[in-house]
């Protein structure tokens, strides 16, 4: 008996180490864009698309579990990887395109956060604080304190719970759609869906979850565990995916109101339900921007410390990571430099984010394709036949709604 | 030297017909890597071949008439598949920084002689070597790699796919340059330069410091006269006085001139007393101290200016005529009180010798009153610099050479 408890304490003890790389990208992949794109797409079309939840549950956590698996087999990040089995040629043009991405996703983070200031009718000018204030904590913490500030903020999403609740919708309806198809589908229907599923797998998740579990140290040990726990984080992000959508349904789309970003649906869903809706909603903003603000840089940063070979770890100080603090920095002041400037439109840097993003996922995605395959990486834990259809399904997904977010807005802009 | 970069690609052909293009070269992981045979990428697939005999430097690499292609052995590893774009370690696991390029030494066999981890090597493979350089000269500097030679590396860790320091040291320009002095002497003089333009200048001065005299020469000659003045101009001037003086008079002038003032100044007075063996051993690095300077501020002084010195042990007291006075060394100096006055603890009687005074007499004096560092001073006691031990060992053991 005292055998059997010390054995489930000890695998207790392993599956609560393995939790943090899975929920956190996940979360992280619902950044400010993402919120924006599910607040459009719940307000056109009302409960009917809460159909694609399950199918992004598995899209994120088939994609999400094989990076993080490679990491834990290989010891290597994402990063490493495409550097050292794809040569310097490869690397260099990937790693220029995933600045260029999230430069431009960090931009659009910081630009939800000042959306957010300004629905609490707080002046944008405190931005710079907001940003430098984030950069200190964290060069001056270490990676554990970290992952809790990224628990404490994954905490603000049920901000998005209370927000569905107060629109009081029809929860029989609701998760009805989550299973039973509602009404006809039609061409723009079926755009906006894959549109959703690629504003949450993106370029940059893929590589953050290889090099924050990489970081975190996990080992062979925490395999089994981390596998439970990315699907664990696909599912709960998607869950409070499901409740925003659920909110804007309930108030903006029954009403048939349309919006143009995130902070128009917290503004337009006050007459709806409340105040206090709002509040919540526009707290949820923030909570993204601020999670995607810090997640998006960091990736940028682990990238370039794995490209040149440098030290680069949250659990290190400044002047032995220094590419990696200085590669954060660069991006954060850069992007509240632009956000502040007047007159610079988010619309075109979230068109060529979305660009940039369509032409790195597929390549990308062979990528993990070869890498997940290749025995002497991976050993016996390549992937199986199944993991490879679900891959090849889930790239193919993904790469076409990027290139439909992108043809979107070119046609708006036409 | 050649680069992997440069050669990656390069037409293979044999008979004047092309059979693939260079792939990837394979060696052996031993304390001398020896290029055994290159992976030729041809139509048919890849094939490797032994590199006895067949020149790299060609435009194209040429196959002998008769050439077998042969398997791989045990022992041979692949430098695209083990040494480019790998992690560099040191001994603690720590990350050090990514090979990115891979150094070959043809002659007088090809050998692995190091990597490159500089920005360089980066900008070699993505064609813009050139571009760089000429970017960097435009904007008056010198393109700089990192080169780590083979003997920080690890051979057998390579083996089993870590690319591991022998050091713990986490910065390349820390490997001794002594170190790295030895084995480029062992290089012809255009593979030493090669090497010497990828490393940063302080750590270039000093490998140049610990070489040979031999490769000092052959060395200066072969470089231009302004590279030759920035190293000149970050080592000890005694060191580079002889430099100077070995080299033919118009390319002597031509170095001097683009020297700093200061280094200038006190190079050419060297030079000129370098007639006499003292002369030619004495070098100007010491220090001086007023008669009535606390040691407090003499400390402090100390502090202040004697950074760069490669040796320094005595402090030399001297009155307002310049003349020389006193000695005093560093643990007379610390064992004073801050306010106490120089001449209330040097040594008034000071050993000293002249230009003209014999080496063996020199050592003589130092042997019997225990010091390893003599003033020279002229007949007003003026000093015009110091000779050290070990310079006048050195001069002896020249002359016997």
């Amino acid at each position: 008996m005292t055998h059997a408890l010390r054995h489930w304490k000890h695998r207790i003890l392993i599956a609560l180490t393995v939790i943090g790389p899975g929920i956190i990208t996940a979360f992280a992949d619902n950044d400010a864009a993402g919120v924006a794109t599910y607040s459009i797409s719940a307000a056109t079309f009302g409960y009917k698309i809460l159909i694609i939840i399950i199918p992004m549950i598995i899209v994120l956590g088939v994609t999400q579990e094989i990076g993080a698996r490679l990491a834990i087999v290989a010891q290597k990040g994402l990063g490493d990887l495409i550097r050292e089995r794809m040569g310097i040629r490869i690397a260099i043009a990937m790693y220029t395109l995933l600045f260029l991405v999230n430069m431009a996703i960090v931009i659009q983070n910081i630009g939800g956060i000042k959306e957010a200031l300004l629905l609490f009718g707080i002046s944008p000018i405190i931005l710079p604080l907001i940003v430098g204030g984030l950069f200190l904590l964290v060069v001056s913490t270490r990676y554990r304190t970290i992952e809790r500030f990224f628990f404490l903020l994954i905490l603000f999403y049920s901000a998005y719970i209370l927000s569905a609740w107060q629109a009081q919708p029809d929860w029989g309806a609701a998760l009805r759609a989550l299973i039973v198809p509602q009404g006809q589908y039609d061409r723009n229907f079926l755009f906006t869906s894959i549109a959703v599923i690629g504003a949450t797998v993106t370029a940059w998740g893929q590589f953050f979850i290889s090099s924050y579990a990489k970081d975190k140290r996990l080992t062979m040990e925490h395999l089994t565990y981390n596998r439970l726990e990315v699907y664990l984080g696909a599912f709960l992000t998607n869950a409070f995916s499901f409740f925003l959508m659920v909110a804007v349904s309930a108030t903006l789309f029954v009403n048939g109101i349309t919006i143009t970003g995130a902070s128009d649906a917290a503004t337009a869903m006050v007459p709806f339900a409340g105040a206090l809706a709002g509040i919540l909603f526009g707290a949820g903003l923030l909570t993204a921007g601020l999670l995607g603000c810090i997640i998006v840089p960091l990736t940028t940063a682990y990238a370039f410390s794995e490209f040149f070979g440098y030290s680069g770890s949250l659990d290190e100080d400044f002047q032995k990571s220094r590419l990696f603090y200085t590669t954060l920095l660069i991006q954060l002041a850069l992007g509240t430099c632009i956000v502040l400037l007047p007159g610079v439109s988010l619309f075109n840097i979230t068109l060529a984010a979305n660009f940039a993003n369509g032409m790195i996922l597929p390549v990308l995605f062979y990528f993990l394709y070869r890498f997940a395959n290749n025995e002497r990486i991976m050993g016996e834990h390549k992937n199986t036949p199944m993991q490879n259809w679900l891959l090849l399904l889930s790239g193919a997904c993904i790469t076409a709604g990027s290139l439909v977010v992108l043809i979107q807005q070119v046609q708006s802009l036409l | 030297m050649l680069y992997f970069a440069e050669l990656s690609g390069k037409q293979v052909v044999n008979g004047g017909k092309t059979v693939g293009s260079l792939w990837d070269l394979l060696f052996l992981a031993t304390g001398q890597p020896l290029v055994t045979k290159m992976n030729i990428r041809t139509q048919d697939g890849m094939i490797s071949v032994p590199l006895a005999g067949i020149s790299l430097t060609e435009r194209a690499i040429t196959l002998p008439q008769v050439y077998a292609a042969t398997v791989v052995s045990n022992n041979e590893l692949s430098v695209r598949e083990h040494l480019l774009d790998q992690q560099i370690i040191d001994i603690k696991g720590n990350k050090v920084v990514r090979v990115n390029d891979v150094a070959i030494q043809e002659k007088p066999y090809p050998v692995v002689a190091g990597v490159d981890v500089g920005v360089l090597g980066i900008a070699r493979w993505m064609g813009v070597e050139q571009f760089v350089n000429s970017v960097l000269a435009r904007i008056g500097k010198n393109a700089k790699g990192n080169f780590l030679s083979w003997e920080n590396i690890q051979p057998v860790e390579l083996s089993r796919g870590k690319v591991m320091l022998k050091q713990e040291e986490t910065k390349l320009t820390k490997l001794p340059p002594e170190d790295l002095a030895d084995h480029l002497e062992r290089l012809s003089v255009r593979n030493l330069t090669k090497i010497l333009d990828l490393l940063p200048s302080e750590y270039e001065a000093d490998v140049v410091q610990n070489l040979n005299v031999s490769h000092q020469k052959n060395l200066f000659r072969t470089i231009k006269p302004r590279h030759a003045a920035q190293i000149l101009s970050l080592i000890d001037h005694d060191e580079a006085a002889d430099i100077l003086l070995s080299l033919p008079l118009r390319k002597r002038e031509a170095i001097i001139k683009l020297l700093s003032e200061e280094s200038r100044t006190s190079v050419s007075y060297l030079m000129s007393v370098s007639t006499t063996d003292i002369g030619n051993a004495m070098t100007n690095e010491y220090f001086q101290a007023d008669p009535e300077e606390t040691a407090g501020n003499v400390r402090r002084r100390i502090k202040a200016r004697t950074e760069s010195f490669s040796s320094f042990s005595y402090v030399y007291v001297v009155n307002k005529r310049s003349e020389l006075t006193g000695v005093f060394d560093l643990h007379e100096l610390i064992l004073q009180d801050m306010d106490t006055r120089v001449y209330r603890f040097m040594t008034p009687n000071v050993i000293a010798a002249s230009l003209t005074t014999p080496v063996s007499l020199a050592l003589k004096k130092m042997a019997k009153y225990k010091i390893h560092t003599l003033p020279v001073t002229d007949e007003k006691r003026h000093i015009l610099g110091v000779v050290m031990m070990e310079d006048l060992v050195e001069s002896i053991q020249e002359k016997l050479v």
